[in-house]
C-alpha cells in the first residue's frame, strides 16, 4: 500500500493530490488532461486491474472516478478527475484499457460526457427511441413519471 | 366441456419471458420445476419455443427497451393464450414506476389475464394462480 | 374392394396408426412418470400425453411468412406416415406372418424418414436457431446410423436372411439372436443407437431445449407440432419392438405366456432407455459424432467380425 502511494507520488509529484482514506483505500485527484498518463502508469506499470468507472453530477462540475484494484495487496486506488459542465469532454482510456469501452458508453449516454478517441460511442442501455441529447442522470432532468 | 379446453387445462405449456427483472421472480419460477413444487403433476411443462406455449409468464418491470419485444412475443404466441404477470414489478412497477426507463406497466403493453403480486411471490401462490387462470378459460 | 378396406383397417386402426399411437403415448407416460419418480417428484397422471396432443390440436397454427402452408404441414405428416407403416409391417409379421424379401431393408429405410422430416421441417422454418438444430440433427443421424446398420448386418449374417419372418422363425428354433456373445455386443450397440434415433438424453442434441429453443421445431405450432410429438411418441414404441423382433426372439402373441414375455422384453428395453436418459448429461454434437464413429462403430465391427468367424467355423 505504501509502495503504491509512494510510486504514484514519485512519478507524478505535484500533478496529483493523494488522500489515503484507510490502509486499503487511496484517492488520487488529478487534472483531466493527465488522465491517460496516470491510468497507463497504474494499469501497465503497476499492474492494477481496472474495476469500473463512475460518473457523478456534482453542483458545478462533472466528476469521473476510475477505480483500479490491486488484487494482490487487496486495495483500491480511485482516480478522480473534474470536468466542467460547459464543455464536458475527456480522453477515453480505451486505448490503454480495452475493457473500459462499455462503461464509457454508459457514462456518455446517461450523463452526456463526450469521450474523445472512443471507438464506438453509441447508445448502450437506453431504448432506441429515447430522444438524443436528453441525459437522464443529470440533476436537472426531472425524475417524474412519463409515458 | 369442449375437448380442446379440457386439453388446455390439463396440459398447458409455460413460457418464461424475463423483461428486465432482477431475476428473483425468475428463480422462484425455476423452483416450480423442482421436486418440492413440481408443476409437472398438473401437466405443466416448460415450452421450448414461444410457438408451443400456452401461458406466458412475464417477470420484471418491462422497461422501454423490451416493451416492443414483449409485444412481438405476445403476437407470436398462438391462440388461445394466457398471460400471467409475476411479481409486483410486472403487476404495477412498484418503486420503479416513475423511473425514466420504465414507460408503462406490463398490462398496457400486452393484455394480462392474471396478476400474481409478491416480491417474489411464493411458488404455491404461482401454482394457485395458474390453476385459477386455466380454470377460468 | 375388400382388400383395400382391409388394408385401411390394418394401417389406420390396428396394428397401424391408432394402436401404435395409443401404445406410444402410454410409453411416453411411463417414461415421464419414471423420470419424475427418479427425481423425487410426483409426475403427471396417466392421461397426460393424450391431453398434450389434444391441446395442441386445438391451438392456432401459425405458418411462417413466405412458406407454403401445404409444405409446412406435409413435412411432419410424412414422418408420421412412415413410422405408422413400419409399425404395421412389424406387427403384420407377428399376426399374419406376411413378409416379403427385403422387408428388413425397407424397415431400415423407413426408420430414417421421421428424422428426415425433422430436418426438412427445420430447414423450411426461416429461423437461424432452427437451422442450427437442423444441422445438428443431420450430423446426429449421420453418426448413429452407421453402427446401427452394422449391428443389423450381424443379425442378417447370423440368421442368414433378410426376411423378417425368417428371422423370427430362426430365433424360434435357435433361441434369441442376442443369445451369443457377438450378437449381444451388436444388441448393445443397437440400443445406444436407438437412444440417438429417438432423440433422448444424452443425444437430445437437436432439441436442446435450454440452449436453442426447441431447435428444428421452433416455428411449429398447433396441429403440425402435435404430429411431430405423436411421431416421436410412436417411435418410442416402434423402435423397441423392432429390436425385439430382430434381436430378442421375435414377438409371439399366440398364448398369454408369450404375450407376457413380449411385455417383459419391451419393459426391459424401455427401462434401459429411461435409465440411460436419467443418468447422463447431454453431449455436444462433436462429442456425439466422435462417440458413434469411434468406440461404438469399433464394437459393432468387432461383433460383426466375431459373427463372421463364428459362421465360418
Amino acid at each position: 500500500m505504501q509502495r503504491v502511494a509512494e510510486a504514484i507520488k514519485v512519478e507524478f509529484g505535484e500533478q496529483v493530490e493523494i488522500i489515503e482514506k484507510s490502509a486499503k483505500r487511496i484517492f488520487v485527484y488529478i487534472d483531466k488532461k493527465k488522465i491517460k498518463n496516470i491510468i497507463h502508469f497504474l494499469f501497465v506499470d503497476l499492474g492494477a486491474r481496472f474495476s469500473t468507472a463512475s460518473g457523478i453530477d456534482d453542483p458545478g462540475y462533472f466528476e469521473i472516478l476510475y477505480h483500479m484494484a490491486f488484487d494482490k495487496e487487496g486495495m483500491f486506488v480511485t482516480v478522480k478527475t473534474q470536468i466542467n459542465k460547459s464543455d464536458p469532454e475527456i480522453d477515453s482510456i480505451t486505448s490503454i484499457v480495452p475493457g473500459a469501452e462499455w462503461i464509457e458508453r454508459e457514462i456518455h449516454e446517461l450523463l452526456g460526457i463526450k469521450f474523445k478517441g472512443h471507438p464506438n460511442l453509441k447508445r448502450l442501455l437506453l431504448a432506441d427511441d429515447w430522444p438524443e441529447g436528453v441525459y437522464p442522470l443529470r440533476k436537472e432532468f426531472p425524475q417524474v413519471r412519463r409515458e | 366441456m369442449n375437448l380442446f379446453k379440457w386439453g388446455l387445462r390439463k396440459a398447458p405449456a409455460v413460457f418464461h419471458a424475463g423483461a428486465s427483472a432482477c431475476n428473483n421472480c425468475d428463480i422462484e419460477i425455476l423452483d416450480l420445476l423442482t421436486p418440492r413444487f413440481d408443476i409437472e403433476r398438473f401437466g405443466m411443462t416448460l415450452a421450448g419455443s414461444i410457438r408451443q406455449a400456452d401461458i406466458l409468464l412475464v417477470t420484471g418491470v418491462a422497461n422501454r427497451k423490451i416493451a416492443k419485444k414483449l409485444q412481438q412475443l405476445y403476437a407470436q404466441m398462438p391462440a388461445p393464450k394466457v398471460v400471467a404477470a409475476i411479481g409486483s414489478c410486472a403487476c404495477s412497477g412498484i418503486i420503479f414506476r416513475d423511473s425514466y426507463n420504465v414507460g408503462t406497466p406490463v398490462d398496457k403493453i400486452i393484455p394480462v389475464n392474471i396478476y400474481i403480486p409478491g416480491c417474489p411471490p411464493k411458488p404455491e401462490a404461482m401454482i394457485a394462480a395458474l390453476i385459477k387462470a386455466l380454470n377460468s378459460l | 374392394m375388400s382388400e383395400i378396406f382391409k388394408a385401411i383397417i390394418l394401417y389406420f386402426i390396428f396394428p397401424g396408426f391408432l394402436f401404435t399411437a395409443v401404445a406410444g403415448l402410454l410409453s411416453t407416460w411411463i417414461d415421464r412418470k419414471v423420470t419424475a419418480r427418479l427425481q423425487w417428484r410426483v409426475g403427471p397422471p396417466w392421461f397426460q400425453p393424450f391431453a398434450d396432443i389434444i391441446k395442441l390440436l386445438g391451438k392456432e397454427m401459425i405458418v411462417p411468412e413466405g412458406v407454403s402452408a401445404f409444405r409446412f404441414v406435409l413435412i411432419p405428416v410424412l414422418g408420421l406416415a412412415a413410422i405408422t407403416l413400419v409399425s404395421t409391417m412389424l406387427w403384420m409379421v407377428v399376426i399374419g406372418g406376411s413378409s416379403f424379401t427385403g422387408d428388413l431393408i425397407v424397415v431400415l429405410c423407413l426408420l430414417i424418414v421421421p428424422s428426415i422430416s425433422v430436418i426438412l421441417g427445420g430447414s423450411v422454418s426461416k429461423n437461424p436457431l432452427s437451422a442450427l438444430g437442423t444441422s445438428r440433427e443431420m450430423k446426429l443421424i449421420l453418426s448413429c446410423e452407421l453402427p446401427f446398420l452394422i449391428s443389423v448386418f450381424t443379425v442378417i449374417m447370423r440368421s442368414g436372411s433378410i426376411l423378417l419372418v425368417s428371422i423370427t422363425e430362426y430365433q424360434a428354433s435357435h433361441g434369441a439372436i442376442a443369445g451369443n456373445l457377438s450378437c449381444l455386443l451388436a444388441f448393445a450397440v443397437a440400443l445406444i443407437c436407438v437412444q440417438a434415433i429417438l432423440g433422448y438424453v444424452p443425444f437430445d442434441i437437436p432439441d436442446a431445449e435450454q440452449e436453442i429453443e426447441a431447435g428444428p421445431y421452433i416455428e411449429y405450432s398447433g396441429p403440425a407440432f402435435a404430429v411431430f410429438k405423436l411421431t416421436r411418441a410412436m417411435m418410442l414404441f416402434v423402435l423397441p419392438v423392432f429390436l425385439i423382433t430382430i434381436f430378442l426372439g421375435g414377438i409371439n402373441v399366440m398364448t398369454w405366456q408369450s404375450v407376457g414375455w413380449f411385455v417383459l422384453k419391451y419393459v426391459l428395453i424401455l427401462t434401459a432407455i429411461i435409465l440411460i436418459k436419467n443418468t447422463n448429461p447431454r453431449l455436444r454434437i462433436d462429442q456425439a459424432t466422435r462417440f458413434f464413429w469411434g468406440p461404438v462403430t469399433i464394437v459393432a465391427l468387432i461383433a460383426l467380425m466375431l459373427q463372421f468367424i463364428g459362421v465360418k467355423i
